[in-house]
Parts: C-alpha cells; sequence; structure tokens
C-alpha cells in the first residue's frame, strides 16, 4: 500500500507540475524518490530541448504564423506535447494566463509565441526580472497600448494592468498611483518593424526613447523621485501586497482552485497558512520563483491537495494527448487537434482578456463539459494507441479480470483516479454487464475493447475532470 | 553586406528576387525543394500550413530581375489522383518531359508532364523494397531513372521512369553510407548522386551505384551575438559589427537540406538551420558562404506594398530592410550551367534567390 501511495502522490506531482505521466514514468520517478523529481522539474535545463527542428521540417508555416490560427497553436501545441521539461511549459502557461495576452488584438501569433519563449526561458527564474522583461515586451506593450503613452499625452492601460493584474492586486494602490506609473513608462516603446507583406512577418524589437519620457519627478506608492519604468517595478516587488499576489495565483494554478482573481480582494484564501508559507519564500528568496515552487511542491498542503484543482483546458487536452501517445511528430490534422482547447473554452495565445481565464469550475458548463468528454473519450478508446496498449499489456499480465479488477485496474492505470461509490458503481454495473475479461482464447479483442470503453466511461465521471 | 562576394577566384553576384507569399498563384508557401527545368526555370514544392492552404508545386519562370512569371501550378492539396496532402520533392526528367513529384503523407510519387497534367503515380506505404515512408527528395540520372530519398526509411531508392523499383542504398546510423532522415538529393554531371543527410548535419557524396565517396560537413549551429537583431528565435541575426557575425565555418551545417554541383564541380549546401548557403571546391575545400542579399524587392513583391499603402508607409519608418535581405531558414538550391544562376529558395521568406557565378570578373580600381 505504501507503494501505491507512492505512486498516487507522485502522479498527482507530475499532473500539477507537468501534464501527467505514464505508469512507467511514475514508476521510474518512485524509484528517483520525490524530492529528486522536484528538483529535476525545477531544474529542467538538464533535460534535452523540444526538437524544433522537426517542428519545422514538417510544419514550416508554424515559425512565422502571422494572424490567423492555427499554427501559432501547432507551435505550441508541438512543444507541450513533446517537452521533456514539463514544469518548464507548464510555467509558460502559467504567465501565459497572468500576463495575458492574445492575438484577438496583437494579431500576431509569432509574437506571442516569442512572448512564451520568455515565459519559458525565464519562468523559473526571478519574478522582478520577468516583470521588467515583460514591461519591454513589444507584444506586452501593444497590446496595452504602452506604444500610445507618451510623455506629453500619458495612456493609463499598462500603468494600470501592471498593478492591478500583474503585481499588486485591486485595492493595493490608488488611482493617483496608476498615474505616476504610467507617466514613469513614457518612452517605452517598440520600433517600426518590417511589415508582413510581401515576405512574411518579422519581430518588433523594444525602444526606449528618452525625449519621449517624462522625466519629472513622481510620486508612488508613498516614494518620491523622477522614476523610470524599471525604479517603478523595483517599488512593487517590494510591496507585501505583491508577493500575496502572486503567490495566490501560484497556489490557485497548482494546488487548489481560488475564487477569480477579482473576487480576492474580498474572498480570504483558502488556506491561509499555505499562503503565508508561500509568501515567506518569495519574500525571503527576494522573488525567485524556483524557490517558491519548491516550498509549495514539498509541502504538506501541496501534497493533501489531490483533485482540489479542476483540470484547465489545456491540461486535458495536453494530458490526453501525452497519455495516448502518437503524437510525437506534426501529422495532418494537428491544427485542428490544436484548437480543441479552444473549444473546451480556452484558446491558448488568445485570452478573453488581460485578466487572463476564469478557472476551476467556470471551466465547466454543459458545452464545454462535452467538449472535453468527447474529446478524451475518443482518444483513451483507440485501443491501438501506445499509452492504451500500456494499459492493456499491464492488465494482460494479471490474468482473467472480475468486474471489480477491470474497473479497479483501468481506475489505477489511468491515475490512480480516486472515484466515490455512486460513480465506483456505476462503472461497475457496466463491468457486470460484460462479466470476466479474459485476453485468452481468442477474447484479445473483445477484452481490448472492454479496457477502452471502461476508460471512456472513467474519463466522462465527474471525478476525472479534477487534477 | 556586399552584393558582389569575391573568394579563391570565385565571384557571386546578387541578381534578383522572385516571389512573395501566396497561398495560389504569383507567389511561394514554404518551398520544401525546387528542381530546374531545361529551360531555366523552376519547379518548387510548396508545403502550405494546416488550413490545408498553399500546397502545390508551381513552375516559375527565372528570368532576369522583374521577369518572372506563374507558368503552371498543380499537386494541390487534396485526395486523389493529382493532389497532395504534404508534398515535398520535385524532380524534372527532360528527356522524358516529365515532372515527378512526392508526398510525404501518401508515401507516394505522383507523375506530372511538364505542364503539369497527371499521369501516373506509384509507391505505398512500408519498408519493403519499392515502399516509402516520407519520401523527400527526388533527383533524375542521365538515364532517366528516379532516385528517391526516402527520409523515413533512411535510404536511397531508385525507380524505373514506370515507377519499378531498381534498387535501394543505405540505411539508418552516422557512419558512411547510413543516413538520419535524408532531404535533398542531386546528380551531377557525373553521375555522382549528392544527399543532404539532415539529421546527421553532412553531406554525402556516393558513386551511382551507391557507395560512399566523400562525407562533408559536421554540426555547428549560429549563434546569438550580443545585441543582434534575431530574425526569428532561431536566427538569422544581424549585427552592425559584422554581417557574418555569429554563423560558425563554413564547413559547420545545422540540418542542410540541399546541395547543387556547379558545372566546375563546386558544391552548394543549403545550411537550412545556419540560414545561408556554403560553398566548397570539388574537394570539399571551403570557398565561402552567402547569407543572402535580397536589398531589391522581387517584382511580385514590389506589387504587394505598391497595392497597400499601409506597407509602403512602415517601410519608409524601419531602422534598417537588412533583415529582410537575409535568408531564412532557406531550403533548396540549385544551379543553372546554362546561365550560371545560383537560385536558392528562400523557404520562411516564400521567394527565390538568385546570383550569378561571374566569370571574367575584372576587379575595380582599388582606390576610387
Amino acid at each position: 500500500m505504501a507503494y501505491q501511495e507512492d505512486i498516487a502522490l507522485m502522479a498527482h506531482l507530475m499532473r500539477r507540475a507537468g501534464f501527467g505521466a505514464t505508469r512507467d514514468e511514475l514508476e521510474a520517478r518512485v524509484a528517483k524518490g520525490y524530492e529528486a523529481t522536484v528538483e529535476e522539474l525545477l531544474h529542467p535545463e538538464a533535460q534535452p530541448a523540444v526538437d524544433a527542428y522537426t517542428l519545422l521540417r514538417y510544419q514550416p508555416a508554424s515559425l512565422l504564423p502571422g494572424g490567423q490560427p492555427p499554427m501559432g497553436n501547432v507551435h505550441w501545441l508541438y512543444y507541450l506535447v513533446n517537452t521533456q521539461r514539463p514544469l518548464q511549459e507548464k510555467m509558460a502557461l502559467f504567465w501565459h494566463h497572468v500576463f495575458a495576452t492574445g492575438n484577438s488584438k496583437v494579431d500576431n501569433y509569432d509574437q506571442l509565441l516569442e512572448q512564451i519563449e520568455l515565459f519559458r526561458e525565464k519562468g523559473l527564474d526571478n519574478y522582478r526580472d520577468l516583470l521588467l522583461d515583460v514591461a519591454k515586451n513589444p507584444t506586452m506593450l501593444f497590446w496595452l497600448d504602452n506604444n500610445q503613452n507618451h510623455g506629453t499625452a500619458v495612456n493609463e492601460n499598462w500603468g494600470r494592468e501592471l498593478l492591478e493584474l500583474f503585481s499588486l492586486g485591486a485595492g493595493n494602490y490608488t488611482e493617483v498611483d496608476v498615474r505616476e506609473a504610467s507617466r514613469a513608462f513614457t518612452g517605452w516603446t517598440f520600433e517600426t518593424k518590417i511589415p508582413r507583406l510581401p515576405y512574411g512577418r518579422f519581430p518588433w524589437k523594444f525602444q526606449y526613447r528618452p525625449e519621449d519620457h517624462d522625466d519629472t519627478e513622481k510620486t508612488f506608492l508613498g516614494h518620491r523621485g523622477r522614476f523610470n519604468g524599471e525604479d517603478i517595478i523595483d517599488i512593487i516587488v517590494q510591496q507585501p501586497a505583491c508577493g500575496k499576489f502572486i503567490c495566490r495565483h501560484l497556489y490557485n494554478f497548482f494546488v487548489a482552485d481560488e475564487p477569480q482573481v477579482p473576487a480576492w480582494p474580498i474572498e480570504p484564501p483558502r488556506d491561509q497558512k499555505a499562503m503565508d508559507m508561500l509568501v515567506g519564500a518569495f519574500r525571503d528568496s527576494k522573488f525567485d520563483m524556483r524557490s517558491v515552487l519548491r516550498v509549495l511542491f514539498n509541502s504538506d498542503a501541496f501534497k493533501e491537495a489531490r483533485f482540489k484543482h479542476v483540470k484547465s483546458p489545456a491540461e486535458v487536452v495536453v494530458g490526453t494527448l501525452r497519455f495516448v501517445g502518437g503524437y510525437e511528430i506534426p501529422k495532418p490534422g494537428y491544427g485542428e487537434l490544436s484548437m480543441n482547447t479552444a473549444y473546451m473554452g480556452q484558446d491558448l495565445l488568445n485570452p478573453p482578456s488581460v485578466e487572463g481565464w476564469h478557472t476551476g469550475k467556470e471551466w465547466i458548463n454543459s458545452g464545454s463539459l462535452m467538449a472535453r468528454i468527447n474529446f478524451m473519450a475518443e482518444k483513451v478508446g483507440n485501443t491501438s494507441s501506445p499509452g492504451v496498449r500500456g494499459i492493456i499489456n499491464r492488465l494482460k499480465t494479471r490474468g482473467a479480470l472480475n468486474p471489480e479488477q477491470l474497473v479497479d485496474g483501468c481506475l489505477d492505470l489511468l491515475g490512480p483516479v480516486e472515484v466515490g461509490n455512486e460513480t465506483k458503481q456505476q462503472l461497475l454495473s457496466q463491468a457486470n454487464e460484460w462479466g470476466q475479461t479474459s485476453w485468452d482464447n481468442g477474447n484479445a479483442q473483445v477484452a481490448d475493447q472492454h479496457v477502452g470503453q471502461m476508460l471512456q466511461l472513467i474519463v466522462a465521471t465527474r471525478e476525472y475532470q479534477f487534477a | 553586406m556586399p552584393l558582389t562576394t569575391v573568394a579563391r577566384g570565385r565571384v557571386y553576384d546578387w541578381s534578383h528576387a522572385i516571389g512573395r507569399g501566396a497561398a495560389t498563384g504569383t507567389g511561394f508557401n514554404y518551398p520544401q525543394t525546387m528542381c530546374l527545368d531545361k529551360n531555366g526555370n523552376v519547379y518548387t514544392a510548396n508545403r502550405g500550413n494546416e488550413n490545408n492552404f498553399g500546397m502545390r508545386v508551381n513552375h516559375v519562370k527565372v528570368g532576369g530581375p522583374g521577369e518572372e512569371e506563374l507558368l503552371a501550378e498543380f499537386f494541390q492539396y487534396g485526395e486523389g489522383d493529382g493532389k497532395s496532402i504534404w508534398p515535398f520533392g520535385v524532380a524534372v526528367c527532360a528527356q522524358r518531359d516529365r515532372v515527378y513529384c512526392s508526398d510525404e503523407w501518401n508515401n507516394t510519387i505522383s507523375v506530372f508532364d511538364t505542364s503539369g497534367k497527371f499521369i501516373f503515380k506509384f509507391g505505398s506505404t512500408g519498408s519493403g523494397d519499392g515502399e516509402l515512408q516520407r519520401p523527400a527528395g527526388l533527383a533524375v540520372e542521365s538515364n532517366g531513372n528516379l532516385i528517391v530519398a526516402d527520409s523515413g526509411n533512411n535510404r536511397l531508392q531508385v525507380f524505373s521512369p514506370e515507377g519499378k523499383f531498381l534498387g535501394k542504398c543505405g540505411h539508418a546510423g552516422k557512419g558512411p553510407g547510413e543516413f538520419n532522415q535524408p532531404w535533398g538529393i542531386t546528380v551531377d554531371k557525373d553521375g555522382h548522386i549528392f544527399v543532404a543527410d539532415w539529421k546527421n548535419h553532412r553531406i554525402q557524396k556516393l558513386s551511382a551505384d551507391g557507395k560512399c565517396l566523400m562525407c562533408l560537413g559536421s554540426y555547428g549551429a549560429i549563434q546569438e551575438p550580443e545585441g543582434a537583431y534575431g530574425v526569428t528565435t532561431f536566427g538569422p541575426f544581424v549585427t552592425g559589427e559584422s554581417e557574418k557575425a555569429g554563423y560558425p565555418p563554413t564547413d559547420r551545417f545545422n540540418h542542410p537540406t540541399d546541395v547543387a554541383v556547379d558545372s566546375d564541380g563546386d558544391i552548394y549546401v543549403c545550411d537550412w538551420g545556419n540560414h545561408r548557403i556554403c560553398i566548397f571546391d570539388s574537394e570539399g575545400g571551403p570557398i565561402t558562404t552567402l547569407i543572402g542579399d535580397a536589398h531589391a524587392l522581387s517584382r511580385w513583391g514590389q506589387q504587394s506594398v505598391d497595392a497597400n499603402p499601409d506597407m509602403m508607409k512602415a517601410r519608409r519608418r524601419v531602422k534598417s530592410l537588412e533583415p529582410q535581405w537575409r535568408f531564412c531558414f532557406p531550403t533548396a538550391v540549385d544551379f543553372d550551367p546554362q546561365s550560371d544562376n545560383l537560385i536558392v529558395a528562400d523557404s520562411q521568406r516564400n521567394r527565390l534567390q538568385v546570383y550569378k557565378k561571374v566569370r571574367n570578373y575584372t576587379d575595380f580600381q582599388a582606390n576610387l
């Protein structure tokens, strides 16, 4: 039982810090140890990078995809499905949710992918440095109109979202602070890029125009000086509210579902003790995300939070594809495949607003639930896929299975998944109809079908929607 | 960047660009391979995208500056005869006036006449003799037989003009005569076969019967210099310091995709991941590299700009157009011995860049 508990805990870690893992991988990681696995996840550079050249050989249009879907989504999906650095990619997804920037306005998937690359490369490093990079990121500058923020005509869009959604949260600054922060970022813009016609996309480059910067004195969060943008960021990260805001995002993303961001000023955190621990790590490490995540993944609060998080569409799609296997090399139809997160309510690279997506229970509605169940059921019902074959091969070694053994075996190897008694009885009632499942005496095809159909039933359960 | 490159007795002069990004008609859409016809014009196999736009083979006149012309297009996206899912290779048989095109999803070779009329197709999926797995580059031997870079099976296969299997060479590996996902191939005037051994980062020269005679190059990737302008995350990189800063030595390749041999025996390697053409003498001695010099727009490119005033406005505000000059993942190179044109398929820019190998070049007075 102790070993089974280790498997369950490792499965939990890999669902949250990655996109799930096969039983073979879980067993290898358990042999390595929990804390060692956490360290490996926190140091992605030790694992090989995704082979982007193979993507570009098969799908050259995914490098500079312009403004039309789905080639940008194809590009990121290939990384998500193939990465051997799951936490690196998960952090890119995390920052994409926090620093939400969308193609609906930017109309440049290539530039959004460049932003994702920034999150991929620096997402586990220092938050202060990342925030500064984001402030200089042309895609963000365009998204929040800072190219329209002039010394003589201030545009507050970036300054406001910087405080409200990227660092402190509503209620922790005044309208004057918004104005003063915005003034400090005047002159932060980008060079005119080579336009898309006739030879395709070229990148934006950050540009600081001192002649367009308001260099006069400002008062910001109680500090006075001739602040520039970097000074504003240095003041922001020292605010206690900053650690609380970022760590609540981390808790919501990695540990357990919180209310939506606009409710945070009025709704206390779900686990204040855990929050205090994370905020302390954020402060003590001087904003080092790797340090905070080390504390998070090794904490009891995390280990005890199994199935307290509704899977996001990205977790559903990527987790399923990685589990069933066979999507390592792009193939025709990858574009449609890459849009499935959008059909479930999470259009990657195109969030609904700068606030990102509403998470937790809000991922589920009658339409999105059908989309996610249909997607998962189609994939796990394919008994020839490598991942499902892996489950079948393990079950086969157990000999003939009675209905309860079939249900328990599938629940175990698909997670382990924990289901309530009512769900278990429903699964059993179907298995009872089939009777014994055996691969002997020419029954292999029927037995395979039983497994595939049982997996389809499990992914359709309420419990399976949680991670 | 100099428009005339002089190195070890050779002179290459940038001539013109052809094409623009277009899913159909006058332009290209991610050309994967290219082949000259007997008139010095080219067929290119365009990959397209996941919206199922752009897949096709097009036949384009090369000519001089501003003379580009669309002659034909065929092998568009679709199921059935004459259609393709993932077009990749193209080769011309001048004797029979045929064009061979590979589809690396259906694992077939389709045969057309030079106007693009479908004749027949052959090939099926597998690893047995005559079966194909992701057929990539194609080349026609002087006897009319077709060589296929059977990339997924890491070998070359030879077929008769009727599609009958005749022979094969190579298998997966790193040694001489072994391959790792070969891409483009060419046959020189003496019948030697040159293969871009893509994932082994080298070129192999084979005898007509498939024995390895020379391996050229090893792995080396472009690096981003400090403060450079990255045209893409993977380069090329443009710096004010030196136009070739960041590029590795000439004989270091990053996923080479194609090779051509000129009438003097000089070898041209399409160094895809390093965004350049590497030039060698017939013994494999490095001569120079070309990194793209498209300082003038193609005719169709100019038409796009002229028809879109906002594009013109933006171009007038750009600090430097130099990033636009450079190759960006070039996939194919051909040399036309009749015109001395060196033609490069500049894949991510959906254009061709044409250089002239200049004979009898007279140097200018150095104290001008």
